[in-house]
């Protein structure tokens, strides 16, 4: 009962849409501060390589993501300190962070004796395939079965609905994201706090990105997060700013870049190229069909999204 | 004690001279940061800039190498150009140059009998329709639901990506090369379709990228619809009161640099390409036109000398790997610039005033 075609692809997606969930929930929390960071691709990028290059070196995974969060953190202020500080463009300056993180991690895979590109990992996060409670039918692969990081995933995502939604803290972050002017009236820090979740957004990315290189691949390959960055932020949009439906919206993608091995169980033949297509595709015709009509203004986008803010030139 | 007070202001003009310092100030300093970052991994950033330098500028060669690798770069950057200053975010132009040269490629193949100056317009006319077609996937939503074309312009470019894959390497499609069996590759356009080459291999496509980058810097100078363009740019709001149609420029703009994206792919696939070749068109030619339009403040005209610079640092990429530097220090270089380029613009629009303190009571002896 285990091996039913629909519970594997089900666990498949969870799996696959785990980093999304990572990069997606820190993208909330970072546009919730009314900071719009296009670089999640490159955060993701320069997360998988350090979190693969220091697993590698010290042996241990623990090492591993605790450099994937530092390096996305640090590399976040590539985009943080252009739009926070020099309060330029938001979509340029996240490009621009998308591409050096591109450049960055690849040069780091490429450097060094031997590269890091087609080494094989030294230790690995691995799913618990049978034994214990993952023997329970259906919900012990479903609970049960992943490998750690998708647990954390799932405290992440409950951790940040909760600092959100119910606690101080979460009120003057979105209170900046809504109308920073009012929120440094009312004695927020809006620099502060911005900064903050723009790094927290990176730290968030660089885990996503370490979980393809020390769990979902698991090795170092040029660009080896395949556009996940851009799905992700494609994700906070439909997710409304929520962490809750950036999961369930996560793991659907999750089982559609897992399409292919499902219908080849159902002997379907699809290519390849018109299959990678599909999660691309399906973001599309979701932003469009959410932002038809009125329910485009329920969406919930904090209302200083993309907009600098700069006490003198209120 | 500290004596001096920074303060920050902004600018009401920017000077000319400014202009043209601080893009060329923060290609420096990019540079400088990545030697920096070169030295920290034992490579010699000294030895790499000079093997760039002479790559891309030391022969004859070279140069006219660096113009075959700059002419997308025109295209592209004039087509993130007027997308970005009518604040229309198309960030597809790397989909929209796929599009394009999907296009052309198939109007080469089938119409590649005609005459050469009627196969050669075919070819580009399909072009710029590909990327303008492309272009208005996102266009369309964008002025009718207002759906954030940010975000569709970027998933376009996988989509296109993947197509243009699956046309070469994914079927029997009569983009495919029908004599190469073992590894799949892109049918060749016949030689009427291919644009003629005027000095080395730098082909007329060059000519055309120059053409239109001066004629879109004349219409937004010199025509009362660019005029309309730049106030809508500056404050959408202001246009919409003054009675300027700003929807239909949106579309018509986003329309337009599709276009020259989708051109773009077209020079390549009836110039140094030869053909719709997924290995050498997907070469982030669409984001380096936006760091192109960035570094040349969105100016058509700017965007010449900017794109042979880059062009220059692209073409210098490969050659890295003769010294053992892997290719990718371009792209980081690439990322770095675009970066100061956005930060540089804070001093354009800002004036930094360094004075000292006005003296208090305390301090002064008694």
């Amino acid at each position: 009962m285990n091996d039913s075609v629909l519970l594997l692809t089900l666990v498949a997606a969870i799996a696959s849409g785990t980093p999304l969930v990572f990069a997606a929930v820190g993208e909330i929390l970072t546009e919730r501060a009314g900071i719009l960071n296009l670089g999640v691709e490159g955060m993701m990028l320069v997360g998988a390589v350090s979190g693969f290059w220091a697993t590698l070196e010290t042996g241990n995974l623990t090492l591993g993501l605790i450099a994937a969060v530092v390096s996305g953190a640090l590399v976040s202020l590539v985009h943080a300190v252009p739009a926070i500080s020099l309060r330029v463009n938001q979509i340029v300056a996240g490009l621009a962070l998308a591409i050096f993180g591109r450049g960055l991690s690849t040069f780091i895979g490429r450097t060094g004796s031997p590269p890091l590109v087609g080494q094989p990992p030294r230790s690995s996060f691995e799913p618990i395939l049978d034994g214990g409670l993952a023997d329970i039918p259906v919900i012990g692969p479903l609970v049960f079965g992943h490998d750690p990081l998708v647990y954390l995933s799932w405290v992440v995502v409950a951790v940040s609905s909760w600092y959100l939604f119910r606690t101080r803290p979460g009120l003057e972050l979105r209170a900046t994201g809504e109308d920073p002017a009012a929120a440094d009236a009312a004695g927020v820090k809006v620099t502060r706090i911005r900064y903050i979740h723009t790094m927290i957004g990176g730290a968030l990315a660089g885990l996503g990105g370490a979980y393809f290189s020390l769990a979902l691949v698991p090795s170092w390959q040029d660009d080896i997060t395949a556009g996940a960055g851009w799905i992700a932020i494609g994700l906070v949009i439909f997710a409304s700013w929520r962490p809750w439906r950036a999961m369930f919206a996560a793991y659907l993608f999750g089982g559609v870049t897992r399409l292919n091995f499902t219908l080849q169980a159902y002997e379907v033949e699809v290519p390849s190229q018109i299959l990678a297509m599909l999660p691309f595709l399906l973001t599309i015709v979701v932003l469009i069909l959410i932002t038809s009509g009125r329910r485009a203004r329920f969406l919930g986008a904090p209302a200083a999204l993309g907009n600098p803010y700069s006490r003198e030139e209120r | 004690m500290n004596r001096w007070n920074v303060r920050v202001e902004p600018r009401g003009t920017v000077s000319p001279l400014l202009a043209v310092l601080v893009p060329l100030g923060s290609v420096l300093l990019a540079l400088f940061l990545g030697g920096v970052f070169l030295f920290l991994t034992d490579q010699h950033p000294g030895e790499v800039y000079v093997r760039m330098l002479d790559v891309s500028f030391g022969s004859a060669r070279g140069i006219s190498e660096t113009l075959v690798a700059s002419t997308p770069l025109v295209f592209t950057g004039v087509a993130a150009a007027i997308a970005f200053k009518l604040l229309v975010w198309n960030i597809g132009g790397e989909g929209q140059l796929y599009m394009g040269a999907i296009f052309a490629a198939g109007a080469g193949i089938a119409f590649g009998g005609a005459p050469p100056a009627i196969a050669l317009t075919l070819v580009l006319g399909a072009g710029a329709l590909g990327g303008a077609l492309f272009a208005g996937v996102a266009a369309v939503p964008r002025v009718t639901l207002g759906t954030n074309e940010i975000i569709t312009t970027l998933m376009l470019n996988f989509v296109a990506l993947q197509l243009m894959n699956y046309l070469v390497f994914g079927s029997f499609s009569p983009w495919r090369d029908p004599a190469a069996t073992n590894f799949p590759q892109g049918r060749p356009l016949p030689d009427n379709a291919s644009l003629p080459e005027i000095w080395r291999r730098v082909d007329l496509g060059l000519v055309i990228a120059v053409l239109i980058a001066l004629a879109f810097w004349w219409v937004i100078r010199s025509t009362r619809w660019g005029y309309e363009i730049r106030v809508t740019g500056d404050s959408p709001g202001t246009a919409r009161y003054a009675g300027i149609g700003v929807t239909r420029k949106v579309l018509a703009v986003f329309l337009l640099s599709g276009a020259a994206a989708g051109l773009a792919g077209a020079a390549l696939v009836a110039g140094p390409v030869g053909a719709l070749e997924p290995r050498s068109l997907a070469l982030n030619l669409g984001f380096t036109g936006i760091i192109v339009a960035a570094l040349a403040r969105l100016s058509p005209l700017g965007v010449i000398p900017v794109a042979v610079l880059l062009g220059a640092l692209n073409k210098a990429g490969p050659a890295l790997q003769t010294i053992r530097v892997p290719s990718s220090t371009v792209l980081m270089l690439q990322g770095l610039i675009l970066s100061l380029a956005i930060s540089g613009t804070f001093l354009l629009r800002h004036r930094i005033i360094v004075e000292r303190k006005p003296q208090t009571v305390e301090e002064v002896p008694a």
